[in-house]
This record gives structure tokens, C-alpha cells and sequence, in this order.
């Protein structure tokens, strides 16, 4: 399988972004990553929280992701679990395939971060299968030690989202 | 536009074949897995496997939204359904339209007009194809008496409101049909509390007989001739054979013909079979229903015509029109199928899951197996318990039985049990080389005859 370019879809990209009124888009295939933003003074890949309405639609931007990813060659599936999570750490996995939100809705803030405690039953994040929000609740209680998963992306059953460690 | 990236919404052998076929016409697959499927023989060998859910196919296998949403996520612009799970379920060509997804399949409206039994029998009439011949309701005894005379005997007194077998009556002369009248109907209003009736010619033997058929969309239907799948247990198919030999060329062109004026009657688009009911002895065809899929049995249409039915599926949904004409397409030889399931026969054909621990299937020139299993794989107790087809390929259909009774005798399967030696023996009943058996013809002779043998 010939390895397309992506630079040569990085122009219609931006002017597709342009002419869509998104106030950002964020793709990552692979090793590539890119980050738009029409927001001025606005940096960095992390959505704010408390963000203005312009946001509002940042989630379509799922949609032309898609379409860059369908010229990129298939992802290989991302690794279970980093090496640098102590012994200790509990992982939180996808029940179910799906795209991954860290927060109950655009511009809003993530449900946990990095340090919080969490008790068993609280909201983690969300799977959202075909604009069907479905709330992954925690099984067990802990401290966020990190995010394993890229906000917006799609996960696969099983694949870890959090680990967790004894608060 | 021709697909680039298909995804792959089934398993087993079939997602298997599906990712083979999408490779020699350069596409890219995804294959979608349950938990339990993430070693599969289909995930290893696609460009990609994604992990949809649990082993529950509820959960998995047989959630539409889940199916399409993984396939818009990984950039796919295509989608086969295989057979079984989501592949006759209109919404999930819906949902790929919905997404520009191209299904490989029908349209949903066509799916819909067949899956509907009474839809599908007005499409069947109004392209002239015979049906089962059958009355309006039956109000006495005297009615009885004339529309079986007019159908012919024997004939079957059903109860409208019936079902299970209730309600029931078989008649040979108009005298029981008179007599029939009278306690089928009293059956049906103990049962049903109503008694109305109707009738349909009963076939005592029939055989189970099927076109295949591949459409455009746009009114052109191909054919690649008619398979034999007569020998079944519970409504489920163990043998199929290419060409049917039990009938004569003249009313085998009428067959064709019927199924391929069906489907061009619905502009029907990719692959689909048109199932008929043989009544050997008064020799006459008559519709069942049709399949809007790929089926399990297509490898034997596939021998005798040499051509690839699912690379054409996959053509077709990329809006390619037909590669072939009708009169391209040339059958030859015979070819028979062998459903490989890991059942117990001795214990009432319970499916028997577990790790296969030696797999050594037989190898020749005529000899294809379709299959996901290998030594150490593991069939999964979640799913259908086939775990390959045998298919042979002779010049004629004794030949076709030896292939496939040495073919038969050189598998060894090691670590669940499977149907192999039952279709030994199905191979070599002289009932069967002598193509005397009809759709009952397993559970009503040779099964009992084993059970005596064994006693």
C-alpha cells in the first residue's frame, strides 16, 4: 500500500476550515497531528474550558477528520498501556467502541483531570456512538494519574482511557 | 466511485473471504471484531481490526449504529455486510447512506419489499413466477371438496390465525378434504378461537432449490445458474450442489428464468438468491422467498461458473456495472458443498465450542475450503458453530461425490467434534448418489437409520 502524502490534503483542509465558521478543528492521524483554531490568541491543542458559543460546533469537525483519515493509511491500534505508569495504576477501558469526550459537552470542562480524586460511579467521560451519549462511570475509586486517550478520537472496546492510582 | 476502503461487518469465514476479495481488487479492509474475535484469521490478515464490543453480538456484531460509526471513524467508504448478523436489516444500508458509506448489498426499500413475506409474493406474481397454488378462505366442507379438487391433492387445511401446526390437516382425496374441513377447523377455534381456513398444495417431497442472481440497480440481472441445497436438518443446510440434477434442463432455463425476471422486476442491485420449492413428482418450481444477500453456499455457483461472486459485489457497490453478460457466463461440472459445524451429532447436533488442537484439512487441484480455523484457533461459544466449507469440483456429480468422500476422508479435526463424519456417510447413502432424497430425507431416513445402527 502506497503511503499517501498528507501534506498534498493539508491545503484543502484549511480551506475547507475556513469556509466551514468551525472556531476549531484538531486531526491526528498516525505521527501527524494538526491543530486549527479561528479563535484569535487562542493556542494550544486543549480545548478552554468556559469557552465562548463559537465553539459550540467544534464536535463536527469529526466529520472532515474523517475524510483526511480516508486518505491516510489505517492506524494501527494504539498501545494498551504506556510504560511509564507505575505498578500500581488501575486501568479504566472502553466498554464499547466509539468516539471519546472528556467532557459532557463542547467548551465545557473535562468531567476529571490529572490529580482529582475520583469515588466509584462518578463520570469519567463520554462514548458517543452515533450521536448516542453514553456515560463511563468509574468502577472503582482513585486519583487520576493520566489520560491514555486523545479527546475526540474514536477507542475501541477495551482500549484503555485512564489510569488510576490510590488516592 | 470505486471503493477504496471497505469495512467489514461480519466474521468467521466469510469476513475472511471478503477481506481476501477486497485485496485482489486493491481495496483496503477493516475488519470489525467482538472481544472474543480479536485474533481472528479475517483480523490478521486486514489491513485493520477494530474491536467493537463485547462477545455479545447484541453488543457487537449486530448494533447498526456501532457497525457504522466504526466504519466512518476509520475512513471507510465502503461496507459488506457478510450473511447472517445486520446483512438483511434495512437500516444499516439507511445508516451508510446517511454517511456516504456504500453498502454492499441492495437498496433498503429492496430489502424491506422481500423481507415482508406477503410483499415479496405479490413482487413474485406480478413477474409471473409461480407460487405455491393456494385458495382464499375456506368457509364449508363443500369449499374444501372444490378447491382441492381444483389444486389437486394432496393438499394442506391451515388455519388462518394458526401456527405451530395446529389447526393442520393433510388431505389425499376430496373425501378427506371434507372430513379435514370439519376438524381443522374445529382445532383452529379450540386453538386460535377462530376457524377460518385456507389451503395450499401440500409437497410431500420436495427439494430446495435456488437461483443466484447478481443485479445493477438499474433493471440488468445476471444469473449463475441453480444450486441444490436439499439436504437439511431443521430448515438448515449441511449439503449444497451445482447444478440441481434432479431436474430437467427445459424447466432449469424456466427457473433461471423466473428468478432473473423477479429480480429485474425490483431493479435489484448486487448479489441475491431466489429460493423455490421442487415438487419432484409432479416436477414444478414454486417461490419461497429471496435472499438478499451473499450466501453461505455461493463458493458452489463460484466453481461451476469460475467467476468471483463477492469481488463483484464489491465492484457493483463501487458502481461499477455488471462484468459480465449472460451469455458469459458458462457452467461447467458439478460442485458440492460440505458445511463443516462444530456439533456434536451424537448429541443432538449441540454446537460444541472450544480449541481446535489439530487442523489438517485435505489439499488437490479441485478442493476449496473456506475457512477461519487453524490449529490452536478457538471457536468461541457465542456464534455459529460453522467452522468451514468443504467444496469439491468434478466434471459430473459422481465424480463430485468421490472428490468430496476422500476430500472428507483426509480432514482431520482434532479438539471439538464436528459434521464431518456425518456428511461421510451422507456422501455415500446410495440415496444420495442416486439422487433420491427430497428436504426431509435427513431426519426422516438417515438419521433414524444411524440411531439404529448405533442401538
Amino acid at each position: 500500500m502506497a503511503e499517501p502524502d498528507i501534506t498534498d490534503s493539508l491545503a484543502t483542509l484549511i480551506s475547507e476550515f475556513s469556509r466551514s465558521g468551525l472556531a476549531e478543528l484538531s486531526v491526528r492521524s498516525g505521527e501527524f497531528e494538526l491543530y486549527l483554531s479561528s479563535v484569535a490568541g487562542q493556542s494550544g491543542k486543549r480545548r478552554q474550558s468556559g469557552a465562548s458559543q463559537g465553539e459550540a460546533g467544534s464536535r463536527a469537525a469529526a466529520a472532515p477528520a474523517a475524510q483526511l483519515a480516508a486518505s491516510a493509511p489505517p492506524a494501527s491500534v494504539p498501545v494498551a498501556t504506556p510504560a511509564d505508569l507505575p505498578a500500581n495504576a488501575r486501568i479504566v477501558t472502553a466498554p464499547n467502541l466509539g468516539t471519546f469526550y472528556r467532557a459532557p459537552k463542547p467548551g465545557a470542562a473535562p468531567y476529571i483531570e490529572v490529580g482529582q480524586t475520583i469515588a466509584e460511579g462518578d463520570e469519567l467521560c463520554l462514548i458517543e456512538v452515533m450521536k448516542l451519549f453514553t456515560a463511563v462511570r468509574a468502577e472503582f475509586s482513585g486519583r487520576l494519574h493520566a489520560v491514555l486517550t486523545e479527546d475526540g478520537t474514536m477507542v475501541e472496546a477495551g482500549q484503555p482511557l485512564f489510569a488510576l492510582v490510590d488516592a | 466511485m470505486a471503493i477504496k476502503r471497505v469495512f467489514i461487518a461480519n466474521r468467521g469465514e466469510i469476513a475472511l473471504r471478503i477481506v481476501r476479495a477486497a485485496q485482489a481488487l486493491n481495496i483496503e479492509t477493516v475488519v470489525a471484531v467482538s472481544d472474543v474475535d480479536r485474533d481472528s484469521a479475517a483480523a490478521a490478515l486486514a489491513d485493520r481490526a477494530v474491536v467493537l464490543g463485547p462477545a455479545a453480538a447484541a453488543k457487537s456484531y449486530l448494533d447498526p449504529r456501532l457497525v457504522v460509526h466504526a466504519a466512518r471513524e476509520t475512513g471507510c467508504d465502503g461496507l459488506h455486510p457478510g450473511y447472517g448478523f445486520l446483512s438483511e436489516r434495512a437500516i444499516l444500508p439507511r445508516l451508510c447512506q446517511e454517511h456516504g458509506i456504500a453498502f454492499v448489498g441492495p437498496e433498503a426499500d429492496v430489502i424491506d419489499a422481500l423481507g415482508d413475506k406477503l410483499s415479496a409474493r405479490a413482487i413474485a406474481r406480478a413477474a409471473g413466477v409461480p407460487l405455491v397454488p393456494g385458495s382464499e378462505c375456506i368457509a364449508s366442507a363443500a369449499d374444501a371438496r372444490r378447491e382441492g379438487e381444483r389444486i389437486g391433492f394432496p393438499v394442506l387445511l391451515k388455519a388462518s390465525a394458526g401456527g405451530g401446526g395446529r389447526g393442520m390437516v393433510i388431505a389425499n382425496t376430496a373425501d378427506e378434504a371434507e372430513a379435514g374441513f370439519h376438524k381443522a377447523s374445529a382445532e383452529a377455534v379450540a386453538a386460535f378461537g377462530d376457524g377460518t381456513l385456507f389451503m395450499e398444495r401440500f409437497v410431500p417431497e420436495a427439494r430446495h432449490v435456488e437461483v443466484q442472481l447478481m443485479g445493477d440497480g438499474a433493471g440488468n440481472v445476471v444469473h449463475f445458474g441453480e444450486r441444490d441445497c436439499s439436504v437439511q436438518r431443521r430448515y438448515q443446510k449441511l449439503i449444497e450442489e451445482a447444478p440441481c440434477t434432479a431436474m430437467n434442463d427445459a424447466l432449469r432455463a424456466q427457473l433461471q428464468q423466473s428468478a432473473t425476471a423477479l429480480a429485474a422486476s425490483v431493479k435489484y442491485r448486487n448479489a441475491g438468491t431466489a429460493e423455490f420449492l421442487f415438487d419432484v413428482m409432479r416436477q414444478e418450481f414454486y417461490f419461497i422467498e429471496v435472499n438478499a444477500r451473499i450466501q453461505v453456499e455461493h463458493p458452489v455457483s463460484e466453481a461451476i461458473s469460475g467467476f468471483d461472486l463477492v469481488q463483484e459485489q464489491l465492484r457493483i457497490a463501487g458502481g461499477a456495472p455488471l462484468s459480465v453478460k449472460q451469455e458469459d457466463v458458462v457452467l461447467s461440472g458439478h460442485a458440492i458443498e460440505c458445511r463443516i459445524n462444530a456439533e456434536d451429532t451424537r448429541r443432538d447436533f449441540v454446537p460444541s465450542p472450544g480449541r481446535i488442537t489439530r487442523w489438517e484439512p485435505p489439499v488437490g487441484d479441485h478442493i476449496r475450503l473456506d475457512s477461519h480455523m487453524s490449529q490452536g484457533a478457538m471457536v468461541p461459544p457465542f456464534y455459529d458453530s460453522m467452522i468451514g466449507k468443504l467444496i469439491v469440483h468434478g466434471e459430473s456429480r459422481a465424480q463430485a461425490i468421490e472428490m468430496m468422500s476422500d476430500a472428507l476422508d483426509n480432514f482431520r479435526i482434532e479438539g471439538v467434534p464436528t459434521t464431518v463424519d456425518l456428511h461421510r456417510k451422507i456422501i455415500n447413502h446410495p440415496d444420495f448418489k442416486d439422487n433420491r432424497f427430497h428436504t426431509r430425507w435427513l431426519e426422516q431416513v438417515l438419521l433414524p437409520q444411524l440411531q439404529e445402527k448405533a442401538a
